[in-house]
This record gives structure tokens, sequence and C-alpha cells, in this order.
């Protein structure tokens, strides 16, 4: 029967795209309500299959004997993020490609490639997560590069190509030394699993005798790759321009892969760990995790466009999940897990709402945006609230693991819970000095309002629905799943 | 480890060609003969997988020859080479951040960092000297075509930049630890979409849409209806 899950995963993206692609360039294949309502149903299932997945299935279970694919309870729940991401951004595509269409930025001839890439981005996602092999994840994270880079580019704009190029050469150049780390492994497991392996159950259970100096090395190499995916400074450098240049719904989809490359990362430091190589990782992520954070404040202090600003705070995020992962305690694992599903909320709500100023002001600039609060109430509140969850205010949910992540840092070291408080403050007063300018700009004529379709206002009001709630309580399934995923760590 | 004096000088002097042909991979303007190096690199990797599989008997190693020989000796090469009958330049010539004598420089210094790095892990890692040189330099290889991705300005020379890394990588695993083939075979996948997709890019950077899908349509990657 799990198998069943795993062909819905692959069958049905597969198939969309040769719908797709037989429906040729006229008609149907054109029509963007048509073609997003297979998105969306796409996207609706896959949320239904991966949450009968947590309720009936006994995890941690293998697909095909186990040897490539296999999840577990971290897996899942990172599919399922991905899956209500996904489902969010299909449901804002309807109203919001349409409106790119209508003004002229996207081509309507080429929708298919759109949804198409669309679509096998959360299939290789979701098939990245559910990899047991970390050569098969390393593939199917450069896909998702492939994949984005293809949504990017759909933009009729020479400075999308010019995102997307950068896009694929930092992310795709650290993958390859990503690769030299997974030889390394590979070679490594040798000594200790007969013929080898690349599985993290094999890997994990064999932790215990490899040697912690050649892990260490390995994960040198690793870290390159999946840094690079995850947003961490200083191989961020692709985030902001790739997010400023990708449609908005892109963008959010985007969030998933940073995602990607941060699970990755937090699977490789519990082997090393296993390996007795905690130590030398444990600094090695405190360092990346303070530079990225640093990196981030600093640069958020300067922006002047809000798509950016949205970036460099998800790279402020992928250090603070670093400083996290390093720490290693239940505590500080369990709210960066947490920490993973709300941010991920609270940054899409941020790009749906960025797209829709947008959409009303064809600028992403700030000084553009003028009597928002009037033209678009319900986008500039998401914007408001956001931003208010993403530098951790109280009763938003980003504050609740921002608060735990921190406590636990103090208990480890004072010095780095004081500069990370420095350079998050500096984040803070980033994003607050913006967003008052954003809202302080002086009205200037009349500026008619754009209609926004009620496809584009359903994901901001789910968004904003999720991240209330989570910030007053945490579910009894969510708090069981995040204390097993912690458990099954061992860190 | 390699027992037979001969196959171990042969594959020493495949290693000195290697790194030659970095060299000038990192030096050359015409964009020609910076497909042409390639593609003698990519054959003499080829030609390594070879003498290691005589010496070994593993058929995998005479599958990753034939792999190599036919995706990076002949199939990226005749695309790289079509791409240039569209492009308006024939030649790179502005380099940004190094030179071509500094990136030689560089090089240099790279391989001896390299080399320092994994002598104390050698041990644990390499069963001799000869594999232990061919890790080396797989490495070196690939931190030269990063090189190459950073101090090139045009993007097809930066896609051969992207391709040295590739075959750095492919030595390195020639040399450490042999992956399975089917992984190896998506590895080749996943290279020839990142570059054709990098190569499409390409083009659209210095053309109206129009013009772009003109190209595209000489490349025969778009058809008209």
């Amino acid at each position: 029967m799990q198998n069943l899950l795993l062909v819905i995963y692959v069958a049905l993206p597969l198939a969309l795209v040769g719908i797709f692609w037989a429906l040729g360039r006229h008609g149907l294949g054109q029509d963007n309500r048509f073609l997003n309502l297979f998105v969306v149903l796409q996207a609706a299932l896959f949320l239904g299959v991966t949450s009968w997945a947590f309720a009936a299935l006994k995890l941690p279970v293998g697909f095909l004997h186990g040897e490539y694919f296999y999840i577990d309870s971290l897996s899942l729940y990172e599919i399922l993020v991905t899956s209500i991401v996904f489902l969010l951004a299909a449901v804002y595509s309807r109203g919001y490609v349409s409106s790119l269409v209508d003004a002229g930025e996207l081509d309507s001839s080429i929708l298919r490639l759109f949804y198409g890439a669309f679509c096998l981005l959360e299939m290789v996602i979701i098939l990245a997560f559910a990899s047991n092999n970390l050569a098969l994840l390393w593939i199917f994270a450069e896909l998702s590069t492939l994949f984005s880079s293809a949504l990017i580019v759909t933009l009729k704009a020479r400075e999308n190509i010019i995102a997307a190029l950068k896009y694929v050469f930092v992310a795709s150049t650290a993958m390859l030394f990503s690769f030299i780390g997974i030889i390394i492994l590979f070679a490594m497991s040798r000594s200790v699993i007969t013929g080898g392996s690349l599985n993290w159950t094999s890997l994990f259970e064999a932790a215990h005798n490899m040697d912690p100096r050649l892990f260490f090395l390995a994960f040198s190499f690793l870290f390159l790759g999946f840094a690079a995916k995850a947003g961490v400074a200083p191989f961020h450098t692709w985030v902001p321009t790739a997010y400023v240049r990708a449609p908005s719904a892109v963008a959010v989809v985007s969030g998933t892969v940073l995602n990607l490359g941060l699970y990755a990362i937090l699977r490789l430091y519990a082997i090393g760990y296993a390996a007795g190589a905690g130590a030398d990782l444990r600094l090695f992520l405190f360092i990346f995790g303070l530079f990225s954070i640093a990196v981030a404040g600093f640069s958020m202090l300067k922006r002047t466009n809000t798509k950016k600003i949205i970036a460099f705070s998800g790279v402020e995020s992928a250090g603070l999940l670093l400083i996290a992962f390093g720490l290693g305690s239940a505590t500080a694992l369990y709210w960066a897990l947490f920490y993973v599903l709300g941010y991920s909320l609270v940054k899409s709500l941020l790009f749906f709402c960025a797209g829709i100023f947008h959409r009303q002001y064809q600028s992403n600039k700030y000084f553009a945006a003028r009597q928002a609060l009037k033209l678009q109430p319900l986008a500039s509140w998401g914007l408001i609230l956001g931003s208010a969850a993403a530098i951790g205010t109280p009763l938003l949910p980003v504050f609740l693991a921002k608060w735990n992540i921190l406590a636990a840092l103090g208990q480890v070291s004072a010095g780095m819970l004081a500069a990370t408080l420095f350079f998050l403050l500096l984040a803070v007063i980033g994003l607050a000095y913006y967003f008052i300018r954003l809202f302080g700009q002086e009205p200037e004529g009349e500026i008619k309002a754009f209609r926004t379709p009620a496809s584009m206002k359903l994901p901001i009001i789910v968004c904003l629905t999720i991240i209330l709630v989570l910030g007053l309580w945490v579910p009894g399934g969510l708090d069981n799943t995040l204390g097993r995923i912690v458990v099954s760590l061992g860190l | 480890m390699i027992n037979t004096g001969f196959r171990g000088d042969l594959i020493e002097v495949l290693f000195v060609l290697v790194l030659g042909t970095a060299a000038f991979i990192i030096t050359q303007r015409a964009l020609r003969s910076l497909f042409t190096i390639y593609t003698i690199q990519s054959v003499i990797l080829s030609a390594i997988a070879v003498v290691l599989f005589a010496e070994h008997r593993t058929l995998s190693l005479l599958f990753i020859a034939l792999l190599t020989l036919v995706i990076k000796g002949f199939v990226i090469p005749a695309f790289l080479r079509r791409t240039l009958v569209v492009l308006p330049t024939k030649r790179d010539i502005e380099f940004s951040y190094l030179t071509p004598a500094s990136s030689i420089l560089l090089s240099a210094v790279l391989l001896f960092i390299v080399y320092t790095s994994f002598s104390n892990v050698a041990q644990a890692l390499f069963s001799d000297r000869l594999f232990f040189l061919g890790g080396v330099i797989g490495v070196s290889l690939a931190l030269m075509g990063m090189m190459v991705i950073f101090s090139r300005k045009k993007v097809v020379s930066k896609i051969v930049g992207y391709l040295t890394m590739e075959n750095g990588v492919l030595l390195f695993g020639l040399f450490i630890a042999e992956m399975p083939f089917i992984i190896e075979v998506l590895i080749v996948i996943d290279l020839l979409m990142l570059i054709v997709l990098s190569t499409i890019m390409a083009f659209g950077i210095d053309s109206s849409i129009e013009a772009f899908h003109k190209k595209l349509t000489q490349l025969g990657l778009r058809f008209e209806d």
C-alpha cells in the first residue's frame, strides 16, 4: 500500500506534463485557468496523501525494499510542509499568472512550460525528501535547481535570464563540491559497511565505527552544496537575485528548496554526531550560522526592494536554524523543526503580499507603494503581520521558536548569544525601518486599485489563520511528530 | 592498487595531460578551441577509466569510460559547437578578477593546498600513491573549473568551466570509490539537462525575445508552428 504513495508522487506530475504537452500551444494549452486547475488538483492530492500517510502509516517505511526511497517522521514532516506551500502557491497562481499574462509579462504560449516545471519541481523536492540514498537526494536537489531556474526564466525579461543563470552556476558549482563529499563518504562507508552504502539508514547505523576526522572532511565538502541550496552565507548570493526576479508564486515554492538544503545538513550532522565528530561540526555550524545572520542583518538595513528584504530574511532564518542544529539539544531541535513550518508559512505570506504589491504598483520598490493600506488592505496587513512574525513578535509562531532556540544557546555560550542577538536586532531594525518607509509614503495623485482576484487573497487568509493559531497553540499531532523526529535523530 | 609498472606510468602521463588541458582551458580565448580542449580532456579521462579497467576488470569502469566518451567526447562538444553558429561572438576576451597568468599561478597554489590537505588523510582514503595523486588532481581540476566560472564573462565559457569541474569530480571518483553505475548515469543526465538549459539561457542574454526564439529554432530546440 505504501508503494502507492510513491507512485502517486511520481506518476501524477509526469502524467500532467504529458497532458500539457499533448494539449499543444493553442486553445486549452494557453488557458491559464484550465492548466492551473490540474496543478491545484495535484498539489491538493499530494497534501491529502501526505496527511493520510501521517495518519495511517507506521513510520518509518521503505519503498521498493527501502534501498533508494524511505520515509520517516522527519522526511514526511518536510514533505507535508512542502505540500502545504505548493498548494497555497498553486491556488495563488490562478489569479497571479492571469494578471502576468494580461500585462504581457508572461507569454501564454509558455504557460504549459510554467505549470509543467511547477509540477515537476514539487515532485523532485518530495522525492529528495523521500530519498534514502544521499546520491539520489543530490540528483533531485540538482533537478530542483533546473526546474526552479526554468520557472524564473518564464518571465519575459533579460534580468530573469541573468538571475536564473546566477542561480544555476552558484548552486550547481557548490553541488559539485558536495558530490566530492559524497564520494569520500562512500569510500569511508566501505570500511564499515560491506560493499559501501550511501543510505541514510545504513550510514546512521554504522556511524559509530566511522573515522570522525574523515567524516569531517566529507561533511565540509557536502556542506558547500547543501548550504548553497539552503541560502547560507557566503553561498547565498543567488537567493536575493533569484527571488527578486522570480514571479511571486515561484519565490514561494523556491522557499521549499531552502528547506531541502537544511534537511540534508541536519541528516548529515546527525550521522557525524554519531560518528564522534559532533564537537567539530557544532563549531562549523555555529560559524556559518552566525555569519549568515550577520550578513542578513547588515544587508537588510539598506534594502529598497520588498522581495530582496524577504530573501535576506530567509538567509537570516537559515543561519538561526544552523545554530539550532549545532546546539543539538532536544529543545533546540524541536523548536528548529517548528520554525521550519512557521517560517515557511510566514515567508509564503510575505511573498504572496509582495506579489499583490507588484501587480498594484508594477514595482517591488518601497517608494513606489503609495496609499497601500487603502488600495490593498489585505496585502498590506499581510505584510505588516508577516514581517512582525518574521522578526519574532510574541504571540506569533516564529517568536516561540526563536525564543527557545536563543534560550538554549544562552545555556551553551553567552558570547554566542550576545553576538546572535546583536545581528538579529540589526535584521529587526532593517525590516521595521523598511516597512515604516513603505507604509509612510505620501499619497500622490489618484491611483487605480488593482482588483485582486479571490484566488490571490485566499492563500493570504489561510497563511494568516495558521500563523495566528500556531502562535498560540501547538496541536497535539504536531507536538508528537516533532518529539518523534527529535528522538529519531539521536542527538 | 595498480600493480603493473607500465599501467602506472601510463596513468601518470595521462594525469600530466589532464593538467595540461586544464591550463589551456583557463587561458584559451577562442571558444572553438575551448570546446576542443574540453573534448580532449574528456577523452583522456575515458582513457584513464579504460586503463583502470584493464587493471581491475571491474565492468562498471568500462561503462563509465564508454559513457564519458560518448556524452562528453561527442554529444556535449557537438552541441556546444552547434551553438557557435548562432553566437554573435566567437571569442571570450574579457576576464574578471583574474588574468590568465594569475589564474595559472593560482592553480599551482590550489594544487599545492589540495595536495597538503589530502596528505593528512591519504592513508585512510587512498590505496596507494597513484590513487592519492588521482584524487588530488581530481579536486584541483574541480577548483580550476570553478576559477573559469568566476573569471570568465561569457556564459558559454562558464559552461566549459562547469564541465571541467564535473570532469574533476569524475576523476576524483575514479580514484577513490566507484559509485554505483546507475548513479553515474543519472549524474550525466543531470549534467546534460543543465548544459542545455544554461546554453539556451546564454542565447537569451543578448537577444530580444523574437531573436531568441529565432536562435532556438536555428538550433533545433524549438519548432515553429
